[in-house]
């Protein structure tokens, strides 16, 4: 990089924030003695899981804080201004265009009846009075920077008709119209698919070296806090409690909340089996119950009598690097030990030490139907051939693994398998017997095959205590007799490591983790043989993520159950499967055991998806492969090979690749148990560089 | 090589109707010499040097403590800027020896960068970013020898040097190259050279009569 002689003076500066809520109770405070500062095209990074205050810092920064909530005491100076105890309008000066936003979900930042280019052209003639002209060639060259398929025409368009990952790019392009000293960033990219993702965290990086802005990167995924920032903040309970460069916080985490981070990260690296993922015990305390010592004492293993006494301020182990904890530079990550708790170690399984499949899925089609289309809807149009032709089979103990964009079909996929959704062709066996159609289905076959769902607050009933919730199944489907009933329960909330004194709570005075654990308990309660998960930890934050995919894993060992699993985290996926299949519009790309997959040969879309990964580890180099357009519609998909509009490798074919629009792409057999649907022969395939080189520094 | 490349981006900036003791406090507390003056909308208003704040003791009624405190509480940004019509800035797409030539001629060590129309300010050049432009074409941030070579104006005498250099797989790391001043028909050039030895560099040199070597060094320090 060039060197100029800018002065090193931040943009902002942080010094000791705390920011206080007034309740019932009185003042809480959610966030306390934060000081940091961030300079011209520096990103900083702040993780931590939910409820540690990252966005009240973030709101607190631009005074959205609602009506009961204020800053309590500390300064925040941006640009050398104090913007604290500052009137409405002095601040809306102060700051004036020069701190923008970017939050979690577009939409919440667009206007639904407005067309781009007239919003975007707002945010000019409004603040800089220009003219309209003007305004929007500067929209149109923005839009090419953030580099918009067709940004012409994006402008004349309304927000729901681009994609999610084009909606983003449009917040982000706004929020650089005006050249903002300060982009404070949500969770930018957690409503994103990973492919997307990648594609604006690359845009992120990009647009902060050429336009030299401080930005305040909020995430609570250590793998893109990895990609795009300098420096990472970590929070826990309000506080700041390590503050480090991104290469330190990851090669050497001195705060034992890091530490604990880091560890329950799946790890792309590790297959089943390889890898043991240790959650943090207890939960975040609430900001009015917090511990008399050091918060993170009651959680910690290193946690001796000094830190139970007194609060601890976040204390210099180096010029750039600090840590709230007395016992720093004593304690090494790499020394450190696991705690006596139980921790599953996973084994993986082949499909041929067993018998037998238990689910075999063959030619499986899922259609859905839409209206008709043409002025009168007389005009038939296509079905969404949501599922096309899936076939594979699952033996007994095994875990299939499911990935894809959204839009893949991949929850359509084991909806259908349930009987949730209506199949239009194809044999779904369990057993050797095609389970039938749903309203025929025995009640046998029903407690055959139960399902974890994603959000655990939407398929619990809140005014049902959790236990009448799982004996329900007990009763209908176990079939046990009513006087058992409750100690049942009891054994089965023992199983997912909750308390007997769970069966009489409501689900709102429960956590996200305790509330997917009743949902595992809940689909548990009729000894199923075959479980569905569809996303069940993507809801959830990474410590207790950690834990249920732990509890999922030894379950289904103990009971032997064969398991689906989606998961749109490709580490996730490896960490708790066998086998994984990568499904893109409808079909399935590749099908082979989880060891294999994520090296060559594998399929291009695969390796795609591997590249787009966020990776919680600086030193991993990955390859740089980003898939260009959006998915093309599955009600009229592409023929030939339907990846070859976005396939990075077509070009390895003769002649462009003609035969990939033309022919659908044959079987190709790398092993007994994996298969690519490819153009590309084996031999081209396993040519291909591998995505990840575990390096060490460059 | 154009002012957007050098310039500092998001200047510290202030309105018109702060205080100039509140200019005053940031300029020494960012350690900058020059802060612009914006309106609404971030347009240039004005310019504060550090000699506008320079406040002459004929300008005080007496110099009585709270004739002093009630004079600086009513002396706005407004009244001691260098206003804008009197003001010097440039455009990010000027090139930087154009910036240059206007910091020269009219005395000043920095100038706005403005944008459009109505000004809006987008970034500040001052003398100590020309200069780093200076080092790095010198090449003080790259180790290697600091070859100094007077050359005639002669066409493709540079070329010639060039290309032994290449053929040997050394590397030309910078260069800078100015009519000597002393001699019109010559060129002294400075070379940034990685690769090789003293030796073999002056072997090259001394090839070409007609190149004179003026200076030769080793440089490894890397300034950062």
């Amino acid at each position: 990089m060039r060197e100029t002689s800018h002065s090193k003076q931040p943009v902002v500066r942080v010094e000791e924030l705390a920011i206080g809520y007034a309740t019932r109770q009185g003042l809480v405070r959610a966030v306390r003695d934060v000081s940091f500062e961030i300079r011209r095209g520096e990103t900083l990074g702040i993780v931590g899981e939910s409820g540690c205050g990252k966005s009240t810092v973030a709101y607190g920064l631009v005074n959205y804080l609602g009506k009961n909530g204020r800053i309590v005491h500390g300064d925040i100076i941006f640009q050398g201004q104090s913007l604290v105890g500052r009137s409405p309008e002095e601040l809306r000066r102060l700051r004036g265009d020069q701190i923008s936003m970017v939050y979690q979900d577009p939409m919440t930042s667009l206007n639904p009846v407005m067309p781009i280019g007239a919003q975007m052209a707002e945010v000019l003639t409004v603040h800089r009075k220009m003219a309209q002209d003007e305004a929007r060639r500067r929209c149109l060259a923005m839009l090419t920077k953030v580099a918009m398929p067709d940004p012409e025409a994006v402008l004349a368009r309304y927000p729901h008709q681009i994609s999610g990952g084009q909606q983003q790019r449009v917040v982000i392009a706004m929020a650089l119209l005006n050249d903002p000293a300060l982009l404070i960033m949500d969770e930018p990219t957690t409503a994103l698919d990973v492919t997307v993702e990648a594609a604006v965290l690359d845009l992120v990086v990009q647009l902060r070296k050429e336009f030299d802005t401080a930005i305040l990167f909020i995430s609570h995924n250590l793998g893109v806090v990895a990609r795009v920032c300098d420096r990472v903040a970590v929070m826990y309970a309000g506080e700041v409690v390590e503050l480090a460069p991104v290469r330190e916080i990851f090669a050497n985490p001195r705060h034992p909340y890091t530490q604990g981070l880091i560890r329950c990260v799946p790890k792309i690296a590790h297959t089943k089996g390889e890898s043991v993922l240790y959650p943090i015990p207890g939960r975040v305390p609430a900001p009015d119950s917090l511990p008399a010592g050091c918060t993170f004492e009651p959680r910690c293993q290193y946690a001796i009598e000094a830190c139970h006494q007194q609060r601890v301020a976040l204390a210099p182990l180096s010029p750039s690097h600090a840590s709230r904890c007395i016992r720093s530079h004593e304690i090494d990550a790499q020394a450190w030990l696991p705690p006596d708790v139980e921790v599953p170690s996973l084994t993986a399984v082949t499909s041929g030490a067993t018998d037998g499949p238990v689910l075999q899925v063959k030619a499986l089609n899922t259609y859905y139907k839409q209206g008709g289309g043409g002025i009168l809807g007389l005009t038939k149009r296509p079905p969404v051939r949501a599922v096309d032709g899936v076939s594979f089979s699952v033996a007994r103990g095994v875990t299939l693994g499911i990935v894809g964009e959204s839009g893949c079909g991949k929850s359509t996929l084991i909806k259908t398998v349930i009987g949730l959704e209506e199949r239009t062709a194809g044999t779904i066996e369990l057993m050797g017997v095609d389970i039938g159609k749903l309203s025929r289905r025995s009640l046998a076959t029903i407690r055959e095959m139960q399902m974890v769902f994603q959000n655990p607050d939407a398929t619990l009933n809140p005014s049902y205590a959790v236990g009448q919730q799982i004996a329900r199944p007990l009763r209908r489907l176990a079939g046990v007799p009513k006087a058992q009933v409750r100690a049942e329960v009891i054994k089965l909330l023992r199983a997912v490591k909750l308390d007997e004194y769970y069966y009489d709570r409501l689900p709102r005075q429960l956590s996200g983790g305790e509330k997917q654990r009743i949902g595992i308990a809940r689909a548990l309660a009729g000894q199923p043989d075959v479980i569905l998960c569809d996303e069940p930890v993507s809801a959830l934050d990474v410590s207790v993520q950690a834990a249920v995919l732990n509890l999922l894993g030894e379950l289904q060992q103990a009971n032997q159950m064969t398991m689906l699993f989606i998961a749109h985290d490709l580490s996730v996926v490896r960490t708790i499967t066998d086998y994984v299949a990568v499904m893109y519009l409808g079909r399935i790309v590749e099908i082979g055991p989880s060891s294999a997959i994520y090296a060559p040969p594998f399929h291009p879309y695969t390796e795609s998806l591997l590249a787009a990964v966020p990776v919680p580890d600086p030193t991993v180099k990955q390859a740089h492969i980003r898939l260009g357009g959006t998915p093309p519609s599955p009600a009229n998909p592409p023929s030939g090979c339907r990846f070859h509009t976005r396939c990075p490798r077509r070009s390895l074919l003769p002649a462009g690749g003609n035969i990939c629009t033309e022919e659908e792409p044959p079987w190709r057999d790398v092993a007994s148990d994996h298969q690519i649907a490819c153009h590309l022969t084996l031999e081209q395939l396993a040519a291909i560089e591998p995505v990840f080189s575990f390096g060490k520094e460059e | 090589m154009l002012v957007k490349d050098y310039m500092l981006r998001h200047p510290v900036t202030i309105e018109p109707t702060k205080r100039a003791v509140e200019a005053r406090r940031i300029m020494t507390e960012q350690g900058i010499d020059f802060l612009p003056v914006v309106g609404d909308g971030r347009q240039l208003q004005g310019l504060i040097t550090p000699s506008c704040l320079e406040i002459s003791p004929e300008r005080l009624a007496s110099l009585d403590v709270w004739e002093i405190t009630r004079y600086l509480s009513n002396l706005t940004v407004a009244r001691v800027m260098v206003k804008r019509e009197a003001l010097h800035y440039t455009h990010p797409e000027t090139t930087l020896e154009d910036a240059a030539s206007l910091m020269i001629r009219h005395k000043i060590g920095g100038l706005p960068v403005v944008e459009g129309k109505d000004l809006v300010v987008v970034g500040m050049i001052t003398n100590a970013d020309l200069l780093t432009e200076l080092r790095n074409i010198l090449g003080a941030v790259e180790p290697g020898w600091r070859l100094t070579i007077r050359v005639p104006g002669n066409h493709g005498e540079l070329v010639q040097l060039t290309r032994e250099i290449s053929e040997r797989g050394w590397s030309i790391m910078a260069m800078g190259n100015v009519r000597a001043v002393r001699a019109p028909e010559h060129w002294d050039i400075v070379l940034k050279i990685w690769g090789c030895t003293r030796e073999e560099l002056l072997a090259v040199v001394e090839k070409n009569p007609t190149q004179e070597l003026l200076d030769l060094r080793e440089t490894t320090y890397v300034t950062r």
